[in-house]
């Protein structure tokens, strides 16, 4: 990002009061996304049980209020409507039964044995998975396999609450509907075995169930396939004894299931050759199918959340991506601005370093000034003393505070002002171009600046008869505050080390209008500065390298100036910068195409600057979006650590930043507010100039409140205001 | 006038405490069992403690610092809130033990300038009055249903005749039973350890006001090291490094966590705050929570992130949030923009902040037969009614409880006024004439 000091826009009168309903829009679209991209992280954090999860298992009970008939019982219980029965799966008839799934590895494969041995079974889908996975649901059913149901995400349900039991079976039924379009009337509860296993605290929940409708399907056999015992352990455990019917506990998820399916393919002949039949549930009983189709309003609510779950999925992968991408991007970023702009800091500080012949004919300095009462006259004094000769030009734009009558009282020789209707700050400088007395023009900010050698070293690099125009080095005067500190790093490390980097590249996007100076010759063949975007300082810089003008750096020509202190006047100037280089690269999109010197800035900075100050920052976001996700559903540690690792890095870069910049590292301690306050300022700015561009919003912007906190240096570095700070606190 | 007060909070600044309920005292594992529609209520929280002294000032008066004034409001209602939902969150979201504190300390550093002796006479003047008529009821109550300090197995016999003493002067904790009455009867056996909970403010308030005169001294003359002493002092007391057993250990515990902030009052009373870069201090502050927060989910309590069971995240959030709180203190002379049409409650709750600390814990057990006379209406009687009014219960607390605290304040707060020498009044939000009364009380019955 380039920076440039703030920039006052003419005093046009608001219309018709027509920006103030447009605003609520642009910040509504940025919330709205926001708020869906969160509400689908949470849906997937649902249905990948990250939250809402309950992994507590009850531990035994008594079971003497458990009826005796229950216990001696059969694994279908029967607590519908007030019964109490059991029913047992008559001999010969075996049913399979796999709980937990479908998992996208093996209910495919175990759903193949099955296929290949014509056996049927039922299967007790968890919502979550079925959810994920619902062509795999949707398989079973048109296989001839009944559907049961296991919860929605496997909780304890003796130690939920009956509004929880509801909610897990309708969320449940609801996923299947969405599947396979049915209903089922199985259930078979998590952490279920044997009817004798019933105790006091699962009873009643059977009860519960049964009275809502469903048959509580438990099992007489247990293969343990989940402890991965062997192939023939599983099947050792699996077989009834005698020939008996039984029902049988396996499991198509959570883990490796080669050992069941291995199993399966054996068990299923074998069997079939002693004389079991293997049917699903009712069939076995002989009863009518447990599924029922579902149409209308239900099955499309199903057929709605199956949708949003994949959507859901689909997101996230996609920002998966589009994290890696982000984060490539900024580290390239980092270890590009590392490698060119010490390749930059070592070329110009080499010994016997020169542009070319040292540079001492007279400047003109502009300064346009708009209501700038409160600094102008730091400003001016501290060209004053300037030790390389300079013209003063204040072009005064308007002003209704008298900040003209105060730069002429100051009867300093060399100072002229001129004054002219309000009429915008390209206007005055082109007003101060036409009344230059020399070829080489510095510009700066009213509220700036300039320690003695600035102009000097500003000027210096004219020396080379290709350089055409000339950025300095923006400091922030005012870094004491919160957001003054957060906008020093940004300036020291964003803005300069990126300088150097665009120098080296050859393609600086923006002269900074705090600090800058151009030729004269270079400017009036392409007609000054313009008014057609919000950035001129930019649009010019562009303009000067399609004329095939060199754009350089220079370092020790800092200026200091005023950043502003309050996040309202902050976000308006982000605004207009982001806005106005979009602009500016609308502008001069054509250059991509073009010849010569147009062309190569066309094809090498033009899209390098979209990159970085227009497209990057669109991802910048997820950076958030996943540090959120990643504290609230885990694995918040590892976040956190990841979060700290970026910090570190981003610690490194801006403390060789300001060692480059000789500058104090205290001012490090704010990195970490910084980036969980400060950025997402910056992206949500750029989110809404891309939305204004989008939507062709016009744009409306108040000059910054200028308390005169930067002053004239007595040294080299202004004073900071330590006193009265009060009067920009918001002291009703 | 980056802060603190401006001029003046009034003739005599008092610190602003605010007591709230602990448990600590006596018996580590905390209330005992409650009924089930009611939440747990915490016994050993934080309340920010209103400052008796600092209410004393007259409200109208210009030069108050609303901005100290709202934030002990807002430490107040959080107090009465988290007492009766007993969110565990609400001891994140806003430290009010510590904000209390740090105005009390404030002011105290402020009235210092004059001698010490007088400062805390009048310190304690103000405070112990507001005490003895909860006391007086708390303890008719406790021997009508038959308490015998002597003879109650969780205090040795003298001893817990020595200790209601500190009934008269909490320089330690006061002794209550743990259980009284039945659990059947019109409160839960457990309402002496709610009522009598919020005492263990008291005590820390009034060991502070002891130690301020020395701790100024210590801070006028190292500044830093006594403003960091009581955090490393926490980590070794309460930490488990070092354990002090019984209710010394207690006190000595709420000393070394609160005292941080304690001093964060004279630091910002004596200008130190505003010498630092707001930067530096804004952003060790928030390195400062974020140790804290570290802290506490490496040492989660019974309840989770209640950082009133984790000392030290407990002393370390405090601190950082009261360093942002008072680094950004604006001085308002009155409320700004929207914040204005809560003046009344603010000044009325300022005036009355120990009356309301004091009694909210037992006034929130008071609401429980109140609310259960409900289950009585008649068209309550069916399952439904009955369901939607267990689900809803504490909603009802909530609402009662307000007016409860608006008659209480009728009651007895005018021991305030008296306490501080003044005429005293019946409702004190700063209106002018009667017309007012009306209208501030239903606004406090509203609010919460």
């Amino acid at each position: 990002m380039a920076s440039r000091t703030h920039r006052r826009g003419a005093a046009r009168p608001a219309r018709g009061g027509s920006p103030r309903r447009r605003l609520p829009l642009r910040l509504l679209l940025p919330l709205l996304v926001l708020v869906a991209l969160a509400a689908m992280l949470m849906l997937r954090g649902y249905v990948h049980s990250e939250i809402l999860a309950d992994h507590r298992v009850q531990s035994p009970a008594p079971t003497d209020r458990v009826p005796e008939e229950i216990l001696e019982g059969g694994p279908v219980i029967d607590a519908r409507a007030g019964r109490t029965e059991s029913l047992s799966v008559p001999d010969q008839r075996l049913v399979l039964t796999f709980d937990d799934g479908p998992d996208p590895t093996w209910t495919p494969r175990v759903l193949d044995v099955l296929k290949k041995h014509d056996a049927h079974a039922v299967f007790f889908v968890t919502g979550t998975m079925a959810s994920r996975y619902p062509d795999l649901v949707k398989r079973m059913v048109d296989e001839g396999h009944e559907i049961g149901l296991h919860t929605f995400n496997h909780p304890d349900l003796s130690l939920q609450s009956k509004k929880r039991i509801d909610w897990e079976l309708s969320q449940n039924q609801l996923a299947i509907t969405g599947a396979a379009g049915i209903r089922t009337s199985l259930f078979r509860p998590p952490y279920s075995s044997f009817a004798g296993a019933m105790d006091n605290k699962t009873w009643p929940v059977t009860q519960y169930i049964g009275s809502r409708g469903y048959l509580t399907v438990v099992n007489n056999t247990d293969s343990e396939d989940w402890k991965r015992p062997g192939v023939d352990e599983i099947i050792r455990r699996a077989t009834p004894e005698n020939g008996e019917g039984a029902i049988v506990l396996m499991h198509d998820s959570g883990g490796d299931r080669s050992q069941t399916v291995a199993a399966l393919d054996r068990f299923l002949p074998d069997l079939k050759e002693r004389g079991y039949e293997f049917d699903n549930l009712t069939e076995a009983l002989d009863a009518p199918s447990a599924h029922s189709p579902v149409t209308g309003a239900d099955l499309w609510k199903g057929k709605a959340w199956i949708f949003l779950v994949q959507a859901s999925e689909k997101i996230t992968d996609v920002l998966v991506v589009g994290l890696a991408i982000i984060g490539t991007l900024v580290i390239g970023r980092f270890v590009l601005m590392l490698l060119l702009s010490g390749a930059h800091a070592r070329r110009v500080r080499r010994k016997g370093f020169r542009w070319g012949p040292p540079v001492t004919e007279p400047v003109t300095v502009l300064v346009p000034a708009y209501n700038e009462a409160k600094c102008i006259e730091n400003t001016v004094r501290s060209l004053m003393a300037s030790d390389h000769p300079i013209e003063i030009l204040v072009i005064d734009d308007g002003s209704t505070d008298g900040t003209a009558r105060i730069v002429e009282s100051l009867g300093l020789p060399n100072v002229r002002v001129i004054r002219q209707l309000n009429a915008g700050k390209p206007a005055a400088l082109n007003r101060g171009l036409a009344n230059a007395r020399h070829d080489i023009v510095v510009m700066m900010d009213g509220d700036t600046v300039f320690e003695p050698s600035t102009v000097r070293e500003l000027v210096q690099p004219f020396g080379d008869p290709r350089v055409g125009a000339v950025a300095g080095n923006a400091k922030v005067g005012n870094k004491d505050s919160l957001i003054g500190a957060w906008q020093h790093i940004e300036y020291v490390m964003g803005f300069n080390l990126d300088r150097r980097m665009y120098d080296v590249l050859g393609c600086m996007p923006t002269i900074p209008g705090a600090v800058g100076a151009f030729r004269r010759s270079a400017l009036e063949p392409i007609g000054g500065m313009s008014d057609d975007t919000l950035a001129e300082d930019t649009d010019v810089t562009m303009a000067l390298h399609r004329a095939g003008w060199r754009v350089v750096y220079a370092e020790n020509a800092r200026a200091w100036t005023e950043a502003p202190e309050t996040v309202q006047q902050l976000w308006s100037q982000r605004y207009r910068w982001s806005y106005g280089t979009m602009q500016a690269i609308w502008k001069h999109r054509r250059a991509v195409i073009e010849k010569g010197p147009s062309g190569r800035f066309g094809r090498v900075g033009l899209p390098f600057v979209s990159l970085f100050m227009v497209l990057a920052p669109l991802l910048a976001p997820l950076i958030d979006v996943f540090l959120v996700y990643g504290l609230v559903f885990g694995p918040t540690e590892k976040t956190i650590v990841a979060w700290l690792g970026v910090l570190a890095i981003q610690a490194v870069c801006a403390a060789y930043a300001f060692r480059l910049d000789r500058e104090r590292m205290t001012h490090l301690i704010s990195l970490p507010l910084q980036q969980i306050l400060y950025r997402q300022l910056m992206y949500v700015v750029l989110l809404q100039s891309w939305i204004t561009a989008l939507t062709g919003g016009r744009l409306r912007w108040q000059k910054l409140r200028r308390t005169g906190v930067v002053e004239a240096p007595g040294g080299s570095v202004p004073r900071q205001r330590s006193q009265s700070s009060d009067d920009r606190r918001p002291v009703a | 006038m980056t802060h603190g007060y401006t001029t003046g909070t009034g003739p005599e600044p008092a610190g602003p405490y605010g007591p709230y309920g602990t448990p600590h005292a006596g018996d580590p594992t905390g209330a005992a069992g409650m009924p089930y529609a009611v939440p747990r209520q915490r016994t050993a929280e934080p309340a920010p403690a209103p400052d008796p002294a600092a209410a004393p000032a007259a409200p109208e008066k210009p030069g108050r610092d609303r901005y100290l004034d709202l934030l002990r409001s807002i430490a107040l209602v959080r107090v009465v809130v988290y007492h009766l939902f007993g969110w565990a969150w609400l001891t994140v979201l806003f430290p009010s033990m510590g904000v209390m504190f740090a105005l009390a300390g404030s002011l105290m550093a402020r009235s210092l300038n004059r001698p010490a002796v007088s400062v805390v006479r009048g310190r304690l003047r103000r405070l112990l009055p507001p005490l003895w008529a909860f006391a007086a009821v708390v303890l008719t109550m406790m021997f009508l249903n038959g308490w015998n300090p002597a003879k109650d197995p969780d205090h040795g016999d003298t001893w817990g005749l020595i200790g209601l003493f500190n009934y008269l002067v909490p320089i330690g904790a006061p002794p209550y039973p743990w259980h009284i009455g039945s659990p059947s009867g019109l409160l839960e056996d457990t309402w002496a350890v709610q009522a009598a909970g919020p005492l263990w403010y008291l005590r820390a308030y009034l060991w502070f006001v002891l130690a301020s005169p020395l701790l100024l001294w210590l801070f006028r003359r190292a500044p830093w090291p006594t403003l960091l002493a009581p955090l490393g002092l926490t980590a070794v007391v309460g930490t488990g490094l070092v354990t002090i057993p019984g209710e010394t250990g207690n006190a000595v515990t709420d000393f070394a966590v609160y005292g941080g902030c304690w001093v964060l009052g004279f630091a910002h009373q004596e200008g130190l705050l505003k010498q630092i870069p707001r930067y530096v201090s804004v952003s060790c502050a928030s390195l400062v929570m974020a140790f804290g927060l570290w802290w506490a989910s490496n040492h989660l309590g019974p309840d989770g992130w209640d950082l009133n069971d984790i000392p030290l995240a407990q002393a370390t959030w405090s601190f950082g949030f009261v360093v942002i709180l008072l680094q950004y203190s604006p001085s308002w002379r009155e409320l700004p923009g929207r914040l204005k049409r809560w003046d009344r409650l603010v000044t009325l709750s300022n005036n009355r902040a120990v009356t309301i600390y004091l009694w909210h814990n037992l006034l929130i057990m008071a609401t429980i037969p109140i609310v259960d006379l409900l289950y009585r209406l008649p068209f309550m009687q069916s399952e439904r009614g009955v369901e939607a009014l267990s689900s809803t219960y504490t909603i009802w607390m909530f609402a009662l409880v307000w007016p409860l605290i608006g008659l209480m304040v009728l009651a007895v707060g005018w021991v305030e006024d008296l306490a501080a020498k003044r005429r005293p009044r019946l409702w004190p939000n700063g209106a002018k004439r009667s017309a007012g009364r009306r209208s501030g009380r239903t606004g406090a019955a509203h609010r919460g």
